[in-house]
């Protein structure tokens, strides 16, 4: 699957795509929410979009808001540090919402696979 | 060869968790450096917002990471300062003191690569404080560099290249063979690839691991085929010294290498410091003076641009309230003179009011300090300022291509120069260097050819002669060098020499060799008193040495050249549209 991760922590960002790697998946990396947006517009689609939360300029849930405008439907996964079970409540647009830490490396392949 | 992904997930996240540890101390220290900057009653909320990001930062990816202790402190950091900006955003002692105590507890922490989830907690060791950036490292080992590229042609070529500029090049050209080499003998600066086999970034992720286990950091530069953002990004992180973009050009790798290893330390940075108050003064003399930089005290505001014309400086702290002539009144005067348009200017107060600091800044001041001031923060501030516009006047006064004064420049110094030899009664020479049959370089090999000779020129210039004396492209391939307390044989001599060494320098240009020569002319003060008289005549003391076969070098005499025989007129310099833009 073609999968674009946007973090602003480099290595977190590098870590999400190590664990996506491993399952198999062609993964691209986005420093932030603009730069992701860019890679939105390419030419090859991709199928899911793995953001984490909390980013500066442009926060994962401002552009999932902003990809739904311009009316992309591909799925798209939420990582936060915090608890996140309101954030599902929330935003019931989402295919998922994940806690990062170390559960991460079985949970994102395993829920990636369902999709 | 395999394709970038023959790691596996288990190497490739002990290598994330480990770059994690080795940049952890550098996030606790940008968080003290902005908590320091923050005082009760503040509200500063951008300072705010990038102290709860850096935390929330550390919280997340301590938690992908596996490192649970981390968890506590950095999530108790990130309550505090989110409560904190959601309330009135007022920074209030308690939040300092829970904050801070957040930091050394995170300092504290004893993280293990090896612990992988849990039980890495309990202080163990303090971290070592990072260390100040601008402490010179003291004497450089010999010039031994190791490059490392896992193209077997490239380190070859370079790696001779390099040594016909002095250095002691051992190439290696895989990652293994160079840990190893490390280990036995660390080299002055390490030339490294970025894209190896094993990786996108295999080359700075190697650098992040040599510098954890040595404790140390080698400086690093990086060359690489791709320019792209993130390649320069990654160096960055671990450290890298300098990127080049491939195909490196020996010249420009050795000038980066001259800066790495350099020769002698840089010349201190001066500061004029305008107080009424001569205690605080003194105070802050005192810590930029302990960091190495020369501090001058004026606590007289109308004294400012009489000293300022004896001495130096490189920029002036002012206090931004003090009797007869505020600090704002004063930066507008220092604007008005023509000389002191760019001198950064940074005011030191107590006043926290943003509107009436941006207010004090519009007058054309470049930064506000707020007292009290800790002496570190002081000091980094000062340096990183006062070295950013050092860089840009360079920009100024050098030529890009070679990095010698320009044409205006050094006309400039060598009026300076002359005025300083009629004071102290001592001779100058002018020496004029012009590259033999220039044109023939450039249509032949190519532009980026003549480019290689006037740089290789230039630094051997740079190098040969003494640091008093004064080297600049005068334009095309001609240079004009000053030497100061020489007369116009003991220059003959000095420029004969630099001559010979350069006639034996090697340039290659698509795998052909060539080599050039420059033929020079010299005139000396006192003998022609004024500057434009000392050009002219170690121009035409040039035009002659053309004439006479090249590759030679010339004393220009009092009376105008009465010409010999042949040739009364100089026709043939060689500089007619040799193009390489001066």
């Amino acid at each position: 699957m073609r999968i674009l991760i946007v973090d602003d922590d480099p290595l977190a960002g590098e870590m999400t795509q190590a664990i996506l790697e491993e399952a198999g998946h062609d993964c691209l990396f986005a420093a932030n929410g603009l730069e992701a947006l860019e890679h939105l517009a390419d030419e090859t689609p991709f199928e899911l979009l793995v953001s984490d939360l909390h980013m500066p300029l442009l926060s994962g849930l401002e552009l999932f808001r902003e990809i739904r405008e311009q009316g992309l439907d591909l799925p798209f996964v939420l990582l936060t540090g915090d608890d996140p079970e309101p954030l599902r409540a929330q935003t019931p647009g989402l295919a998922a919402c994940l806690m990062k830490d170390d559960s991460l490396e079985t949970d994102l392949p395993r829920l990636i696979a369902q999709l | 060869m395999a394709t970038g992904k023959t790691e596996s997930f288990m190497e490739r996240k002990r290598k994330l968790r480990q770059s994690f540890l080795s940049q952890f101390p550098g996030r606790l220290a940008l968080a003290r450096d902005l908590l320091a900057q923050l005082a009760p009653g503040d509200d500063h909320a951008e300072r705010l917002k990038q102290l709860h990001l850096i935390f929330h930062t550390i919280k997340g990816s301590g938690a992908s990471f596996g490192f649970e202790s981390i968890n506590a402190p950095a999530r108790a950091a990130e309550q505090a300062l989110r409560e904190t900006l959601d309330s009135n955003g007022q920074v209030t002692a308690p939040l300092l003191d829970e904050l801070t105590r957040r930091l050394d507890a995170l300092a504290g922490l004893d993280l293990n690569l090896d612990t992988p989830n849990g039980h890495d907690h309990g202080p163990g060791f303090i971290i070592a404080p990072r260390q100040t950036s601008d402490a010179y490292p003291g004497e450089r080992r010999q010039r031994l560099i190791y490059l490392c590229d896992d193209d077997p042609i490239l380190v070859q070529e370079l790696a001779t290249q390099l040594s016909c500029f002095g250095y002691r090049v051992t190439p290696f050209v895989t990652l293994d063979a160079l840990r190893e080499a490390v280990a036995v003998e660390p080299p002055s600066t390490i030339i490294m690839d970025v894209i190896f086999p094993e990786g996108q970034h295999a080359g700075p992720a190697a650098i992040a691991e040599l510098s954890t286990r040595l404790s140390q950091t080698i400086p690093t530069v990086f060359i690489s085929s791709h320019d792209d953002f993130s390649a320069r990004l990654r160096a960055v992180q671990v450290g890298g010294s300098a990127y080049c973009p491939k195909p490196v050009k020996a010249v420009e790798m050795a000038e980066i290498l001259d800066q790495l290893t350099n020769r002698a330390p840089p010349e201190p940075f001066h500061i004029l410091i305008v107080d009424d108050d001569p205690d605080m003064a003194q105070f802050h003399a005192m810590a930029l003076e302990e960091s190495g930089m020369i501090a001058r005290v004026v606590t007289e505001p109308e004294q400012v641009p009489a000293v300022l014309e004896s001495f130096d400086a490189d920029l002036v702290l002012m206090d931004l309230y003090m009797p007869n002539c505020s600090g704002v009144e004063l930066a507008q005067v220092l604007r008005q003179i023509p000389g002191y348009l760019s001198l950064p200017i940074i005011y030191v107060s107590s006043e926290t009011n943003v509107d009436r600091q941006f207010k004090a800044l519009e007058v054309g001041a470049d930064g506000f300090l707020t007292k009290p001031l800790e002496p570190e923060r002081l000091v980094t501030e000062v340096h990183l300022r006062a070295e950013r516009m050092r860089t840009l006047r360079s920009l100024m006064i050098r030529d890009s291509l070679t990095g010698l004064f320009n044409h205006n420049t050094i006309l400039q110094l060598l009026e300076v120069a002359m005025a300083s030899g009629r004071r102290s009664q001592s001779p100058i020479c002018l020496a004029m260097l012009d590259v033999d049959r220039f044109k023939t370089v450039n249509d032949t090999y190519g532009h980026p050819a003549g480019d290689q000779v006037l740089m290789a020129l230039a630094r051997t210039l740079r190098l040969r002669l003494r640091e008093v004396d004064l080297v600049g492209r005068y334009g095309g391939e001609e240079f004009a060098v000053v030497l100061v307390g020489l007369d116009s044989e003991q220059a003959k001599g000095v420029i004969d020499s630099l001559r010979t060494s350069f006639a034996a320098v090697t340039f290659f240009a698509d795998g052909i060799e060539f080599r050039c020569t420059f033929s020079a002319g010299v005139a000396g003060f006192p003998e022609f008193t004024n500057a434009s008289a000392l050009t002219e005549a170690a121009d035409r003391a040039l035009y002659r040495a053309k004439h006479a076969g090249r590759n030679r070098v010339e004393i220009a005499h009092e009376e105008p050249d009465t010409p010999s025989g042949i040739n009364a007129v100089p026709d043939t310099h060689d500089s007619e549209g040799a193009g390489n833009g001066a």
